[in-house]
């Protein structure tokens, strides 16, 4: 599993026909499953009064009713983006298909930023909530990777754990912080499940720039990725800076990852699972890996997001807590690939 | 059987190990007269004495029967079956990070816990709550990775899974429960020896008193195991039947160790490595790794009742700090030399 990770091969391409095919049935999904996320719901809405409802001629209350679900869609397309790309990036530069901003304990260090910045220095609002997440969110990928995969090699086991370690010291700040002020508890509580729901527009414009410069970068990273998955000797012979290139791949990860947590909370596996449908689907060339990345992953966010409306109606299971159920699974078939001495 | 005699390590009793051990006894009967005596309620360390002896009165007599005396007992019981645990587990296993908290048998307990916590109130003891999730999440892991606890790098990443859908479990119950329940909750699943009492003591003692001379048993075959599997079996043993056994045991211990004081983390990783690197000796250290337990987390639950910073927090948060910075020079120092 360590080593027959993304490889490169722009020889490997997948053929035109089957590129166009699996492009179109991305942008159906993405299509299929965003309206979906606006029609289905706690109120369940008759298909007839639903097509009045979308062509603005129907009880207004349903009308009143979809909408309130627009901006929900519109950040679940948004932090699915963001995760499913961060994902991609990070299994990509160590050449780890266990490489996530959960795993990773990315998520960890974000969230340990804003609490401690909520019960200290009484930061509170989404806008300074989200400058809060960044410097934590760094500093985690910063040691996790100084630790996972210094000396050139890592192991997937080795990255893994690193990860798990920092993430269970974290949590013990964070748990320590939380129980010792109630009102940040209170919040934290909240915050820490993963849920696109109770959010309006404003935090999808506050998190949008940082998100959508992530995402440039991201698909700018394509080709220089190609070149460094050769090989770092190859890499360099063909003209390529890999440690600029991993070192960029890594941080616009984490910038990614951050913008998302900011806005949703911490949602695990998301950004474990995504790379692997999309490598399954598309080979592995890191412009098309993050391309559809970055299509295919708002919809298994916004797929996890309505069975969680759908299971308890009329409560609601929060995506972070769907995601983790559907995610950890295919991780455990994950594992009985991986080689039995690893 | 007989053969085997020769080519085995004895269990000589080395010097080594015995000023070890004297050292940790020491440290650990400070640790105890330290957490009866320090503090606004202590007993005068002048009446300590006395008071063990039976001459306790009033306040006295209040913090040692019910206070800080079950709780000082459930502590050493938890910290020794964590280390017993914790030792059988990574003799098996053959890896230093191959505890029964890295997969996820804490998370599994606190899953349980959260479960019972939420939706069958007063219905359920708690603790049966930890116990029943505990086992479920060992069970899954095992399953899983379709090789059992044979490759580490395998149980490892499915503890990591199972760990995610618990602390999800968790994360929900603490969400969707009244404020001052999730408190009490989030208290729990993280370890606390709070308001501890004999009949916890008792159930801790038990299971130790039971698993105790079972492991003690499979010592030296365990030891004979770590040589690996065909060198164990030339030299007359059964490692396949070794390993499960010494994993049951552990399970036991970790499981009876969580329903008393809920998922403590870390001591039953750092005990082992801790009784391994002051002995020196080979094999699992069985009676040294529970000693070492005991006195972690006897220290730690004093941190826990007199450190001023945060004097409300459960222990597990302690135990938590301890072990990830102590996993943390793990992490570097193996793979310095290149083992991991």
């Amino acid at each position: 599993m360590t080593t027959r990770t993304p490889h490169p091969s722009r020889g490997a391409r997948p053929g035109a026909t089957r590129l166009a095919f699996s492009l179109a049935l991305a942008l159906a999904l993405l299509a299929a499953t965003t309206l979906a996320s606006i029609a289905l719901g706690n109120l369940h809405i008759p298909p007839h009064d639903l097509w009045n409802a979308l062509t603005g001629n129907g009880d207004p209350h349903h009308t009143a009713v979809l909408q309130s679900r627009h901006p929900r869609t519109a950040l679940g397309i948004l932090a699915g983006a963001c995760l499913a790309v961060a994902g991609t990036l990070m299994q990509g530069v160590t050449r780890n298909p266990l490489a996530d901003p959960g795993m990773l304990g990315i998520n960890a260090g974000a969230s340990a930023t804003i609490v401690l910045a909520t019960a200290y220095l009484g930061v509170s609002g989404q806008h300074d909530i989200l400058w809060w997440s960044l410097p934590g969110a760094l500093a985690a990928g910063a040691v996790v990777h100084l630790i996972g995969t210094r000396r050139g090699g890592t192991s997937t086991v080795r990255l893994v754990l690193a990860g798990a370690v920092l993430a269970a010291v974290l949590n013990a700040l964070i748990q320590a912080v939380t129980l010792s002020e109630p009102q940040v508890f209170d919040n934290y509580r909240f915050w820490v499940v993963g849920s696109l729901a109770g959010r309006d527009f404003d935090i999808l414009w506050t998190v949008l720039p940082l998100a959508a410069t992530g995402l440039t970068a991201a698909l700018a990273l394509g080709r220089p990725l190609n070149t460094v998955a050769l090989g770092d000797d190859s890499a360099t012979a063909l003209g390529a800076k890999p440690a600029r290139t991993k070192a960029a791949g890594l941080l616009t990860a984490t910038l990614l990852a951050a913008a998302a947590t900011a806005a949703t909370g911490p949602i695990a596996f998301v950004g474990l699972a995504v790379p692997h449908l999309v490598r399954a689907l598309i080979g592995t060339d890191f412009r098309l890996q993050i391309l559809f990345s970055l299509l295919l992953g708002p919809s298994l966010l916004l797929t996890a997001d309505i069975i969680g409306r759908l299971v308890l109606r009329p409560e609601e299971l929060m995506v972070g807590i769907v995601t983790a159920f559907v995610g950890a699974p295919a991780l455990l078939i994950a594992v009985r690939k991986m080689r039995k001495n690893a | 059987m007989t053969a085997r005699g020769a080519t085995t390590p004895r269990r000589t009793l080395r010097p080594r190990t015995l000023a070890t051990a004297a050292a940790f006894l020491t440290l650990l009967l400070a640790t105890a007269t330290a957490t009866l005596t320090l503090g606004r309620l202590g007993i005068a360390p002048a009446e300590l004495p006395a008071a063990l002896l039976g001459d306790a009165e009033g306040k006295n007599a209040f913090v040692l029967e019910r206070l800080r005396g079950p709780r000082l007992i459930v502590a050493l019981g938890v910290g020794a079956a964590f280390g017993l645990a914790g030792t059988l587990f990574q003799s098996v296993t053959r890896n230093p990070l191959g505890s029964p908290d890295v997969i996820g048998i804490g998370a599994g307990a606190g899953a349980g816990a959260a479960i019972v916590a939420l939706f069958l109130p007063g219905l359920l003891p708690v603790p049966l709550g930890a116990l029943t999730g505990a086992v479920l999440a060992m069970a899954i892991v095992y399953l899983s990775t379709g090789t059992g606890f044979r490759s580490p790098g395998r149980f490892i990443v499915a503890g990591i899974g199972v760990t995610a859908v618990a602390q999800a479990i968790i994360q929900y119950a603490v969400y969707a429960i009244e404020r001052d329940k999730a408190s009490v909750l989030t208290a729990y699943v993280n370890g606390s020896l709070n308001a501890r009492s004999w009949e916890d003591a008792a159930t801790i003692w038990l299971a130790v008193a039971l698993t105790a001379p079972l492991t003690a048993l499979i010592a030296r075959d365990l030891t004979v195991g770590e040589m690996g599997d065909d060198t164990a079996t030339a030299l007359g043993t059964r490692p396949a039947r070794i390993r499960t056994t010494a994993v049951v045991l552990s399970i036991i211990l970790s499981a009876a160790a969580v329903s008393a004081a809920g998922p403590i983390a870390f001591v039953s990783l750092c005990a082992p490595q801790i009784a391994r690197r002051c002995t020196r000796a080979p094999g699992p250290n069985l009676a040294m790794s529970a000693l070492a337990g005991a006195f972690l987390l006897a220290l730690a639950d004093l941190a826990a009742q007199q450190l001023p910073l945060f004097t409300t927090l459960p222990v597990g948060i302690y135990t938590m700090a301890l072990g990830g910075g102590y996993l943390g020079y793990l992490l570097l120092s193996e793979w310095r030399r290149g083992a991991l």
